[in-house]
């Protein structure tokens, strides 16, 4: 039963792969989001990174950083990946809520998810999809990072090593940011009917739920800890550590993810196909 | 007795406080095809749905092969034709087939073959690197009956398979459905009652959401009385009945619509009743169209009463 659920989820994982790998629509993503990427690697993170790298050793550029709020960026032993951190901490997430938003909705108003229903399970459609969206933002953030890395080492081929190292500690955050975000478009989609409606019951539950937080523990500060449900709570933490001090917030992302992913599933399992 | 392959036990389902069904109890059981009629709003898209696992019923229990609607084990044994389902327009009707198939146990090889195998029975073999935007809403339907066939399923719930087909593809489809009913059981529901009185030999009648108590057999006489219907060019109606009234055994004569007649007889009394009716119609040399035994199943389940 267990083998066949997870085949049946590779299956599903497969073919979004395809949607965007091989299809005409999936190609213009792809290059949409390569474009975008050239000019943010090419124009904000290769300047930001060289100016770093020129301020660094000055005796006021700690202060200088740490004065604008970029005081974290002097700790990544390459600037430029101090730079693309900041820069994925906010992209990447918005990036999420949109891409994610459309995991089963359009399927469900068309009437494709009853053809799937009928030969996977819900849950298998569910864990299915999100699965899927997971290792397609997986393989996006790679691709940029690849594209950093060769950026960096095209200016100082020594670096690789600690360029693979830089690397590898952003992959695995980003990728732990990104649960909870993907887990909410789950949700949402399993309920909603199209992904921009996704998109905005996203951001008004995000605003929204903040607001009720923080006004409730205004009254009661203990629920002030609520804060630790929203997706992205950690990420102003997140973009003050470096390297593989990240993962110290690890658990914020993973606790949300598996909140949010039991809320989703219960949606789906309700839901009217 | 086999065991029924559908049990629903006092279902029910409501839309925002609206019942769409109401204490639906009845079992089907394994072989011929059997159909689904009602008037719209009648709930036959609903009890679909919630035999298919799409819906949740409110109240109520629905057993299929001994398993909840949705659960896997039902993977590869039961399969439908939802209404109103479209394929995702972004990919080929081949790569979404083959998808299908792979998901209920087929390696990818066997997969495009069986989506081959499953187009061909629909006629519908060259599209098979088409995409959905290309096919016209007929093909797109003979594609969803495609995917229903995948891997021939003992059960398969078609809603509405022939609206909006033309009359050479329904007549592909009843084939279809004739040929694969020797492997699977259909439930098939249907506005079309000359259709769905071809194709099935038993039919549950549903009304606002609640099911007849009884399931109508087409062929079956009612009680001691046999029925023929008479479909006539254009002929002197009254002098009609009056002539069939005087045959031996003719127990009633009536004229439900123009140029049709429905002969009530007693089988005993006059086993050749069909002879005795042609005979008479030459004699006047009256054309008739068609003589059928028994009554239409419009006339069977809508006006019997």
């Amino acid at each position: 039963m267990l083998a066949n659920f997870i085949y049946q989820n590779l299956l599903i994982c497969q073919f979004e792969l395809k949607r965007l790998f091989a299809t005409r629509k999936g190609w213009l993503y792809l290059a949409t989001y390569l474009v975008v990427w050239y000019f943010i690697l090419f124009y904000p993170i290769r300047y930001a990174a060289n100016l770093l790298d020129e301020h660094r050793s000055t005796a006021h550029a700690g202060s200088f950083f740490e004065f604008l709020g970029f005081g974290s960026l002097l700790d990544w032993s390459i600037p430029a990946f101090g730079v693309y951190w900041h820069f994925a901490l906010i992209f990447f997430p918005m990036m999420s809520v949109v891409i994610a938003a459309d995991q089963t909705c359009s399927d469900r108003v068309r009437g494709t998810l009853r053809f799937l229903a009928l030969r996977v399970s819900r849950d298998g459609l569910f864990f299915g999809r999100y699965i899927s969206f997971m290792v397609i933002q997986f393989l996006l953030i790679l691709l940029t990072l690849l594209a950093t890395l060769l950026l960096v080492v095209f200016r100082d081929s020594s670096l690789l090593l600690e360029a693979f190292n830089n690397a590898a500690s952003i992959l695995i955050n980003l990728f732990l940011v990104l649960l909870p975000f993907t887990a909410m478009m789950a949700g949402l989609s399993a309920t909603v009917k199209s992904a921009r409606q996704a998109t905005v019951w996203a951001v008004l539950i995000w605003s929204f739920l903040a607001g009720i937080i923080s006004a409730l523990s205004s009254y009661l500060p203990i629920l002030g800890k609520l804060k630790i449900l929203i997706p992205g709570y950690q990420l102003s933490g997140l973009a003050q550590l470096s390297e593989w001090e990240t993962l110290q917030l690890a658990y914020i992302p993973v606790l949300q993810a598996v909140i949010l992913l039991i809320i989703g599933r219960w949606i789906m399992q309700r839901q009217a196909l | 007795m086999s065991e029924p392959i559908i049990q629903c036990r006092d279902v029910s389902h409501s839309y925002s406080g609206k019942l769409a069904l109401k204490q639906v109890s009845f079992e089907i059981f394994a072989g011929e095809p059997i159909g689904l009629v009602g008037p719209n709003g009648a709930g036959k898209t609903t009890l679909l749905s919630v035999l298919c696992g799409f819906l949740k019923p409110s109240a109520g229990i629905v057993s299929i092969f001994g398993y909840k609607p949705g659960d896997s084990n039902l993977c590869g044994k039961i399969s439908a034709l939802p209404q109103d389902a479209r394929f995702d327009p972004v990919f080929t009707i081949g790569e979404q087939l083959a998808f299908l198939a792979c998901l209920q146990g087929f390696d990818v090889e066997q997969a495009w073959q069986e989506a081959g195998r499953v187009l061909d029975a629909v006629a519908l073999k060259e599209s098979l690197h088409s995409i959905l935007d290309t096919l016209s809403h007929g093909m797109a339907k003979r594609v969803a009956i495609a995917q229903a066939l995948i891997g021939s399923p003992e059960l398969i719930l078609l809603d509405e398979p022939t609206a909006g087909l033309d009359p050479v593809n329904t007549r592909n489809i009843r084939s279809i459905i004739m040929e694969q009913a020797k492997h699977s059981t259909f439930v098939i529901s249907s506005h079309d009652l000359a259709e769905l009185g071809r194709v099935c030999q038993k039919v549950l009648l549903l009304e606002n959401g609640v099911m007849s108590p009884m399931q109508h057999n087409v062929a079956e006489a009612d009680g001691n009385t046999g029925f023929f219907t008479l479909q006539m060019e254009t002929c002197p109606a009254d002098k009609l009945i009056k002539e069939l009234n005087q045959l031996n055994g003719v127990i009633k004569v009536s004229n439900p619509q123009k140029n049709e007649f429905l002969v009530e007889y007693l089988p005993e009394q006059a086993p050749q009743i069909d002879i005795e009716i042609l005979t008479c119609l030459a004699k006047h040399h009256w054309s008739y169209r068609q003589l059928i035994r028994g009554k239409s199943l419009e006339e069977k389940l809508f006006f019997s009463h």
